[in-house]
């Protein structure tokens, strides 16, 4: 089936966005780290907790391009 | 307090409105284009075919007058906010039909596009993940401003082929209108309506063999709206679902020349025609990569069969926008939990 490679891409692509929504719900979002006991915290929390979010879109992103240059290799370079 | 007869009633007007608008001005706006001699060459199609550009107006006189009436029936301000991202996009389109611009042109002016949305404060604080909602009041503002851009320039650049563009937000909007329904409220989903409505109506035109070139106006002014009735929606996520397709052509492009430029600027062409104006990828290995490209990565096509071929692949990732909003509303209720 001509569409079978890329309904697999799009599919892993939906896993790869709803395992980024999982740790950004209940592993990133949960987090609280105290450093001073006192309201600093909060922005602390904030700043690494927006931190881990931005990196993991950027693993994200990286992984992407890495399933990109494969699926790319398997179908265009093959042909 | 909108009852659901008012709902069904509200939603019948503006649907009604934004489709006769553009379904009976097009063919008169089609005359005019052609008699001013705003024709572009359909390259894939025998005898260089000359189709008139951009249906853009069209679809917003339909757009604008559907939700002006729909203000002054609900009184909403989410209406405003998405009709002046709209026009916006609208007016960065046209003068992108009017004058080529540079690469940067779009994705950097339709920043613009999405500061109504964030002045009238028209978004919410939290961003819907499927299994529960984030609160990022500062992260959300930086994510509105890259949404509006992206959708915007997606709907752009999978426009390739006749009625591409209108048929692809035509079926995904389906997802969206449902997941804004459970998770927003009922304005949104009548703010939907005349985006729907208006494109049924311009694929009469648009579809294969193309009357009519929606042009940079009309896939912005698609993109946007759609991007913004998902912000004001709480459907970011599902919206990005729907739209994987064409999400995956951007990044596919994007990350095959590494800079933002326009299709028309790439010296090697991901596609070629054969004798037969068929459509086959291109053996150059430094051709961008793209959705159709792939799509053609087994063989040639005609035209028409690669437009079937990226319907099917927006009816699929529309399935999973709609398996998603499954999962999420099952979180939302309680009926799932990790």
């Amino acid at each position: 089936m001509r569409l079978f490679g890329l309904f697999m891409l799009i599919f892993i692509m939906w896993i790869m966005i709803m395992t980024v929504s999982y740790f950004l719900v209940f592993i990133i979002g949960p987090l609280h780290i105290n450093v001073f006991y006192n309201s600093m915290d909060r922005l602390i929390s904030s700043i690494i907790k927006a931190s881990l979010a931005i990196g993991l879109v950027i693993v994200l992103i990286l992984l992407l391009g890495f399933l990109k240059t494969k699926y790319l290799q398997k179908a265009l370079l093959k042909n | 307090m909108i009852y659901p007869l008012d709902i069904t009633i509200y939603g019948i007007i503006v649907s009604a409105i934004s489709f006769s608008i553009v379904f009976f001005i097009t063919p008169a706006f089609i005359e005019y284009l052609t008699r001013k001699g705003r024709v572009v060459v359909d390259y894939h199609k025998p005898g260089k075919l000359m189709v008139p550009r951009p249906a853009g107006p069209v679809l917003l006189i339909g757009v604008v007058i559907s939700e002006i009436i729909l203000y002054f029936l609900i009184l909403d301000v989410k209406i405003i906010s998405v009709l002046l991202t709209t026009i916006i996009a609208f007016i960065i389109g046209y003068i992108d039909d009017l004058k080529t611009m540079p690469g940067w042109f779009k994705p950097a002016a339709l920043i613009l596009a999405a500061i109504p949305i964030i002045v009238l404060g028209t978004h919410g604080n939290y961003l819907g993940l499927i299994f529960d909602s984030a609160f990022i009041p500062i992260l959300y503002i930086l994510l509105i401003l890259s949404i509006i851009p992206i959708v915007g320039n997606t709907i752009n650049s999978i426009d390739v082929f006749n009625g591409v563009a209108s048929g692809f937000i035509i079926i995904t909007m389906i997802p969206l209108l449902v997941s804004v329904i459970l998770f927003s409220n009922t304005n949104v989903f009548l703010i939907g309506l005349p985006l729907l409505f208006g494109c049924i109506a311009i694929y009469q035109y648009h579809k294969f063999p193309s009357k009519i070139f929606l042009g940079d106006s009309g896939t912005l002014l698609l993109g946007s709206m759609y991007a913004g009735i998902s912000i004001v929606g709480n459907s970011e996520i599902i919206g990005v679902i729907a739209l994987l397709p064409a999400v995956m052509n951007s990044f596919l492009f994007l990350s095959s020349v590494k800079k933002i430029v326009e299709h028309r600027e790439v010296k090697t062409r991901p596609v070629t025609i054969c004798d037969d104006f068929r459509l086959m990828a291109s053996k150059d290995n430094s051709a961008p990569a793209t959705l159709v490209r792939l799509i053609l990565a087994r063989g040639p096509l005609s035209e028409q069969e690669i437009i079937t071929r990226i319907f099917i692949l927006a009816t699929f990732s529309s399935i999973l926008a709609i398996i998603s909003i499954g999962i999420q509303y099952a979180f939302m209720i309680g009926k799932l939990s990790l």
